[in-house]
């Protein structure tokens, strides 16, 4: 199941390896995504830590890991194809995937409590 | 360093310290317009950080104003060899930045102005901002034709870019920083701004060049400091507040605590040149040697600005192959850099014969690798 953060990205766990993404309420803000600055596989990152950015047409914004854990993938298909983060931010275009402690994960918003939140914030 | 002293209402240094018990930090509301009293750039890229990283904007909006002795100004995701003449750069003692935000590479010189807008990220709205510089512009010169384009330019007489925009978002502030030229040296400008550097293949943002003008040449009297009066005064208007301008001070650490790493930050190589997306270098170039002439094939990987891999084709035995295989050893790992490269070589020469064939050939080798970065 898909997870949530405050700030618009996602992670969804399996076998204690999470993917992460942004959110297509994040991708449509963020307009066409023209490069994907992703950290080094083997880099540990604690909750909120600043692990990259996405440059699009109106701005560069700096990625927060959702949680703590160690990188074990990037993916590679965003060198070429920057614009895989609008086409499909929850399938091919995912950023990176990293270990992950399960309690942390219990934090975070499940796609319900999300869509709520959005609703909360464009008013 | 001289102060603009012909701006109204400035607040000179005794100011700011009182101010600076109260704390920057501390909310007040409506708007403030600070300007830097340096005119070093990695200390004006440093000050942006710290207000976006320190400052609390939900109830106050920042105009910070800011003018760099000469340097390069490079986008955030951008390679500094496909944008523009290093070598030129460092023969003029022109300085080099990456900025944290996006777009594309600029030159500056006191004869260009810098502004950033910073808001909260949801009151983030470039448009605007250009809109209210637009409008201050005009209120000086009413028959100035300049306007915004959809790219966030400004141009003057529907074709000179006088104005380009770059913005950053951060988790719950944002800015957005423009240029405007005034009176830069726009000799400088297009002669440093050429990449002569071929066979580089990337991914890193490109830039979109432009036909450049400056305010100044068509109406004398739009120098520097009549244009920062004038926008600040109309964000003055806007904002509803004091057209009062606070001097701020890049290097004092009791203003801005932790101001200094981030100035060292953005000074270091690493982040420089270090943060360029991964490239590949694959050219050939000749190189005359009494009668002949030699082709040399070179292909390069660079990866954080490091040589990640390399292979350099000479025509066999020019040079001892020994001698070409610990270059090409040495290289691997190094930093894509003149200096760095210039004392790997003489270093290696020393472990060979004194023979001074053998000493012209592997210097104009050298010379010319060195030519590539």
């Amino acid at each position: 199941a898909r997870k949530f953060t405050d700030k618009h990205e996602w992670i969804s766990v399996e076998n204690g390896i999470g993917t992460v993404g942004i959110s297509n309420f994040a991708q449509e803000a963020l307009g066409d995504v023209v490069y994907c600055s992703l950290p080094e596989v083997g880099t540990k990152l604690s909750k909120h830590d600043e692990f990259g950015a996405l440059e699009s047409v109106k701005a560069a914004s700096e990625l927060y890991s959702p949680l703590s854990g160690e990188v074990t993938e990037v993916n590679a298909a965003l060198a070429d194809n920057p614009g895989l983060v609008n086409k499909s931010c929850y399938q091919d275009g995912w950023l990176i995937k990293m270990t992950v402690e399960n309690p942390e994960i219990d934090e975070l918003m499940n796609e319900d409590a999300y869509e709520k939140y959005i609703k909360s914030i464009e008013d | 360093m001289v102060l603009q002293s012909s701006l109204k209402n400035c607040l000179q240094l005794p100011c700011i310290l009182r101010t600076s018990k109260a704390g920057f930090r501390s909310t007040t509301s409506g708007g403030l317009i600070i300007q830097s009293v340096s005119n070093d750039v990695y200390q004006n890229l440093a000050v942006e950080d710290w207000i976006h990283d320190h400052m609390n904007l939900e109830n106050r909006q920042v105009l910070f104003l800011w003018r760099n002795s000469p340097a390069v100004v490079i986008g955030r995701h951008q390679n500094p060899w496909q944008e523009f003449n290093l070598r030129l750069m460092r023969q003029k003692n022109i300085k080099l930045a990456r900025r944290r935000s996006g777009g594309g590479t600029v030159y500056h010189d006191l004869g260009n102005i810098n502004l950033t807008f910073f808001t909260t990220r949801k009151k983030y709205e470039r448009m605007e901002n250009l809109k209210l510089i637009v409008k201050a512009l005009k209120a000086l010169c009413p028959q100035l034709d300049v306007r915004v384009t959809d790219r966030y330019d400004i141009l003057l007489d529907g074709q000179y870019k006088i104005s380009g925009t770059a913005a950053k978002l951060g988790r719950t502030a944002a800015y957005h920083h423009c240029t405007l030229l005034c009176n830069a040296d726009k000799f400088v400008l297009s002669s440093v701004l050429k990449s002569p550097y071929k066979g580089l293949k990337s991914n890193a943002t490109p830039s979109v060049p432009a036909s450049v003008q400056n305010l100044f040449e068509g109406d004398p009297s739009l120098t520097s400091e009549v244009l920062l009066d004038a926008i600040a005064e109309e964000y003055a208007v806007q904002h509803q507040i004091d057209h009062r301008i606070t001097l701020i001070n890049p290097g004092d650490e009791a203003v801005l605590p932790g101001i200094n790493n981030k100035t060292e930050e953005l000074q270091s190589w690493e982040w420089v040149y270090g943060k360029t997306p991964k490239f590949s270098v694959s050219t050939c170039f000749n190189m005359v040697y009494k009668d002949s002439v030699i082709d040399v094939k070179v292909d390069m990987d660079v990866k954080h600005g490091k040589i990640e891999v390399c292979r350099i084709d000479l025509p066999e035995q020019w040079l001892p192959p020994a001698l070409c295989s610990e270059l090409v050893k040495s290289l691997t790992g190094s930093k894509f850099c003149p200096n760095e490269t210039t004392t790997l070589a003489t270093t290696l020469l020393r472990v060979f014969p004194q023979d001074d064939e053998l000493h012209s050939r592997w210097n104009l080798l050298c010379e010319n690798m060195i030519m590539l970065m």
